[in-house]
């Protein structure tokens, strides 16, 4: 099993994925940013799981087929409701 | 007649493509996310009057879709049984990689295919909240609010969908050759 992180790093690195999806407050965005200023290895934690995040964010482009979108419009246009 | 279809409209046009792309990762199928998707719409438009104006349209109808899901397509898909995700997620990758390359710089060698491929193949339930947060973006209390579950949930969730996913995905690079092996298996 993989070593318990010091408490504080590990804290931080459970802040940082709320941090990378601005789900933080700005105290505890401040918080985190101060400690990747001096730990080397969360540092790279964050530049990881940076790395992770912007792949996923950009992974899926995929738009509904035009064809069902026109049938879905010609559908909801002729119904009378 | 036009009128209360047009403010339908306003309301759910703009959110067809989330609804594609969330059915597609769910169903894993095109042909299933197009049905899924019209499904979707057609129980939004029967069910419009229970939309508040000015809440969330797209919570509104991802839980719609949700739900449409896990009634049809998913009973008529075999789903493999949930995988143990707890012990996938004490090998943290991170562990692995941090002597080769200790920033994932080996997630830049990875096409997009191969990362949709790895998250469908995640188990539903942290699959459907991976999508949503990681790909889609929503909001945590976004994202409770369509699962139906706490906000601590959706985290938990989320937490051990990454670890997996990065580790597949890490896997996936050490075989490709992108990087040096860790110390799997």
């Amino acid at each position: 099993m993989t070593e318990p992180l010091p408490a504080d790093c590990a804290q931080i690195l459970d802040a940082l994925q709320d941090v990378l999806r601005d789900e933080a407050s700005p105290e505890m965005a401040e918080a985190v940013r101060r400690h990747l200023e001096e730990c080397g290895p969360c540092r790279n934690h964050a530049g990881f799981e940076r790395r992770f995040l912007e792949l996923l964010r950009k992974c899926d482009r995929e738009q509904l087929p035009a064809d069902l979108r026109a049938r879905i419009l010609a559908a909801l246009r002729q119904d009378p409701r | 007649m036009a009128e209360p279809n047009a403010e339908f409209e306003s309301e759910v046009l703009p959110q067809l493509d989330v609804l594609y792309r969330v059915a597609r990762r769910m169903t894993g199928n095109a042909a299933d996310a197009e049905d899924l998707v019209q499904e979707t719409v057609l129980k939004a438009l029967r069910g419009w009057a229970g939309f508040r104006p000015g809440s969330n349209a797209r919570a509104w109808l991802l839980t719609i879709l949700r739900n449409a899901f896990i009634n049809g397509y998913r009973r008529r898909k075999r789903e493999p049984i949930a995988m143990d995700i707890d012990t996938a997620d004490r090998h943290s990758v991170l562990r692995e990689a941090a002597e080769h390359d200790p920033e994932g710089e080996f997630f830049d060698h990875l096409v997009d295919e191969t990362v949709l491929g790895a998250v469908e193949a995640l188990p539903e339930e942290f699959r459907e909240a991976l999508v949503l947060s990681d790909l889609e973006g929503l909001p945590y209390a976004e994202i409770a609010q369509v699962l139906e579950v706490p906000v601590g949930t959706v985290k938990s969730r989320l937490f051990r969908a990454r670890r997996q996913l990065q580790r597949v995905l890490h896997e996936y690079a050490v075989e490709q050759g992108y990087l040096k092996g860790g110390t799997t298996g």
